[in-house]
C-alpha cells in the first residue's frame, strides 16, 4: 500500500484535495477506456429515453450499475496509486458509498454550480475524481476551493458563474488522474465550452459508520470481492 | 407596488363568437370568465394578471383573449399561442400581436436535435425564425419546455440574449408521459424525487434575461397546501436568480376549488419566509411589471 507523504498529509489537511498525476495509466487505463466507452455507448440509448420521460437529466449521464458491467470498474475503487491515501485519511475505515460513471455534454453552462456535499458534521466524506479522457482548461475540468473543506472558512456563496467563485482553483489533466477531495469542500464542475464531452469517474467513499451501507447492496459482485480488505471496503460482511 | 398573478388562464363557453378546442376537462359547455378571476382578484387585492391562451392555438381560438385584453387594457397582458408546425408562424404572431395586449408566446418545444451530444447549430432549430422574430418585435418567450428539449435552451438564450424569457411553473420540464388531471380538475405532472431542473433550467440563471414564475405547485407537490415539500426548489431558485426574477402565480382556474385562490396569494411566504417585505414584493408584482411592462393603474 502507497502511503501519502508528510507533504500530502499536509496538502490534504490544509486544503482538502490532492492530485494523482498518471494514477491509472498503460494497460490499465486503455482497459479503463474501453470499457467506459462499450458501456457509454450501449447505454445511451435508454438514458435519452430516460431524459424524454423526465427521469434523467439531459446534460450529463451515469453507466448505470458499473460494478456489475466490467470487473475494471470494480479495480479502480482499491486502485494503489491512491487507496493508500484513502486508507491513511479514514484510519483504515473506509466504506464505499459508490461509483458514478459519467459522461458530460459539452453545453453553454455547466450541468452544476458551485457546492460542497456533505455538512462539516458528515463522517469524512471523500471523493476520488478520475479523468478517462484529456480535459483540457474549458472542457469541465474540476474546480475546487482549496481550505474550503475546513470549518471555519468562508462562508461562501455561489456566484452566478463558475470562474467567479473566489478562492478557486481548477484541475485540468490527462487520461488517468485522479483528484481526491474532501466532499465538505466546494466543489464544480467548469464550463464545459469545447466540443469533447467530459468522461470522468467519480468514486464516492467515506469513514465507515455502522450501517451506512447494508451487506445486499454489493452482493452481486462479491465473487470480486475475496480478500478481507475488499469485503470490508464493499461492506460485504455488514 | 402591484400584486399581479404572472400566469393564469380564462375561457368561455365554445361558441361561434369564440371557437376554442374542447376538452374532458374544459368541455363545450365550460366557462371560467374574466369576470370571475376578477372578482377573485378583487377579493385578495390582486391588481393585475397574465392572461395565457389555452384551448387552441389558431387566431380565431385566441378571439376570447383579445376580448378580455382589449376589454381590462390596464388590467391584463396576454400570452399567445402558435399552432405546432404553422408554417408561418412570425406572420401568426405579428397578426395577434398588433396593438392587442398579447406580449409573448408559449413555447414547449424547439425543433432541434434531441440528444446533447449532437452537433449544435441553432440556426437550424426549427424554433429558430420564431427566436429571432421574437428579438426583433420584442415578444416575451413563455417557456414550459418538454424535458427532451431543455438542453437546447441556452443554445437559443446565447443566440438572443435580448429576448425577454419567462420559464414556467418553477422551471420546471414535464417528461412524457408524466401528465395527468386529478380528480380536482387540476393538471398533475410526475416528478422525479431528485430535481433534475438543477441540472438543466436552473442552470439557465446564468443568463440575465431568463426568469421564472413560481407557480403550479399543486401540479408537481406530494403534500396539500402549501406544498412544503417544495420549499426546496424555491429556495434553490431564489439562490439561482435572486428575487429580481421571480414571479408569483396561480395558474388560476385550476387552483379555484382546492386550495383556492386565496390562499395561493399566501404561497410565497409559506415557502419563501424569510424573504424581505421588499423582496416579496417584487415577487408579488414588481418584477411582473418591470419585466412584463404593465401599464400602471
Amino acid at each position: 500500500m502507497i502511503l501519502p507523504t508528510p507533504e500530502e498529509k499536509k496538502q490534504w489537511e490544509e486544503e482538502g484535495y490532492l492530485v494523482f498525476e498518471n494514477a491509472i495509466q498503460g494497460a490499465d487505463l486503455k482497459r479503463l477506456q474501453t470499457a467506459f466507452d462499450h458501456w457509454a455507448d450501449a447505454c445511451k440509448g435508454e438514458w435519452l429515453d430516460r431524459v424524454e420521460a423526465g427521469d434523467a437529466a439531459a446534460t450529463f449521464y451515469d453507466i448505470p450499475n458499473p460494478l456489475e458491467k466490467d470487473p475494471i470498474f470494480i479495480d479502480i475503487i482499491d486502485y494503489p496509486s491512491y487507496y493508500g491515501a484513502l486508507m491513511d485519511f479514514t484510519d483504515h475505515d473506509l466504506i464505499l458509498l459508490g461509483p458514478q460513471v459519467r459522461t458530460v455534454a459539452p453545453w453553454p453552462v455547466s450541468y452544476t454550480g458551485w457546492h460542497p456535499d456533505v455538512g462539516y458534521d458528515n463522517p469524512l466524506h471523500i471523493k476520488v475524481q478520475i479523468y478517462v479522457n484529456d480535459v483540457e482548461p474549458g472542457g469541465g475540468e474540476f474546480g475546487f476551493v482549496p481550505g474550503s473543506h475546513k470549518r471555519d472558512s468562508g462562508p461562501y456563496t455561489r456566484p452566478m458563474r463558475q470562474e467567479s467563485m473566489t478562492g478557486h482553483k481548477t484541475f485540468p489533466g490527462k487520461a488517468g488522474t485522479a483528484i481526491m477531495f474532501n466532499s465538505c469542500g466546494w466543489h464544480v464542475s467548469m464550463d464545459n465550452h469545447s466540443d469533447t464531452p467530459r468522461k470522468s469517474i467519480i468514486l464516492i467513499y467515506e469513514k465507515r459508520t455502522p450501517g451506512r451501507i447494508g451487506p445486499e447492496q454489493y452482493a452481486s459482485i462479491s465473487e470480486y470481492c475475496q480478500t478481507p480488505e475488499r469485503r470490508k471496503l464493499f461492506s460485504l460482511d455488514g | 407596488m402591484p400584486r399581479i398573478d404572472a400566469h393564469l388562464h380564462v375561457f368561455t363557453k365554445a361558441s361561434p363568437e369564440f371557437p376554442r378546442e374542447i376538452s374532458d376537462v374544459w368541455p363545450a359547455e365550460r366557462e371560467e370568465p374574466v369576470e370571475k378571476l376578477l372578482d377573485e382578484m378583487e377579493k385578495h387585492q390582486i391588481d393585475q394578471a397574465v392572461l395565457v391562451q389555452m384551448a387552441g392555438a389558431s387566431i380565431e381560438n385566441h378571439r376570447y383573449l383579445l376580448r378580455c385584453l382589449k376589454e381590462y387594457p390596464n388590467r391584463f397582458v396576454g400570452i399567445g399561442l402558435v399552432p405546432e408546425g404553422h408554417p408561418n408562424p412570425v406572420e401568426h404572431m405579428a397578426e395577434l400581436t398588433d396593438d392587442t395586449g398579447i406580449i409573448g408566446f408559449r413555447f414547449s418545444t424547439f425543433g432541434g436535435p434531441r440528444d446533447i451530444f449532437a452537433k449544435m447549430d441553432v440556426r437550424e432549430f426549427a424554433a429558430y425564425p420564431i427566436w429571432e422574430c421574437a428579438a426583433e418585435r420584442d415578444y416575451v418567450l413563455w417557456l414550459y419546455p418538454n424535458a427532451i428539449n431543455a438542453h437546447l435552451l441556452p443554445y437559443l438564450i446565447e443566440a438572443f440574449p435580448q429576448v425577454r424569457i419567462v420559464l414556467n411553473h418553477l422551471a420546471v420540464c414535464p417528461g412524457a408521459g408524466k401528465f395527468s388531471w386529478d380528480e380536482f380538475g387540476r393538471p398533475q405532472v410526475q416528478v422525479t424525487g431528485y430535481n433534475l431542473f438543477m441540472h438543466t433550467t436552473y442552470r439557465l440563471a446564468r443568463f440575465e434575461n431568463v426568469n421564472v414564475h413560481l407557480s403550479g405547485q399543486y401540479a408537481f407537490s406530494k403534500e396539500e397546501f402549501p406544498y412544503k415539500d417544495l420549499a426546496g426548489w424555491h429556495h434553490g431558485l431564489l439562490g439561482g436568480f435572486g428575487a429580481k426574477r421571480l414571479m408569483w402565480a396561480t395558474d388560476f382556474p385550476w387552483i379555484l376549488e382546492e386550495p383556492g385562490y386565496g390562499k395561493l396569494t399566501t404561497v410565497i411566504e409559506e415557502l419563501l419566509p424569510n424573504l424581505s417585505d421588499a423582496e416579496l414584493a417584487d415577487i408579488m408584482g414588481g418584477n411582473a411589471k418591470r419585466i412584463l411592462r404593465f401599464p400602471d393603474l
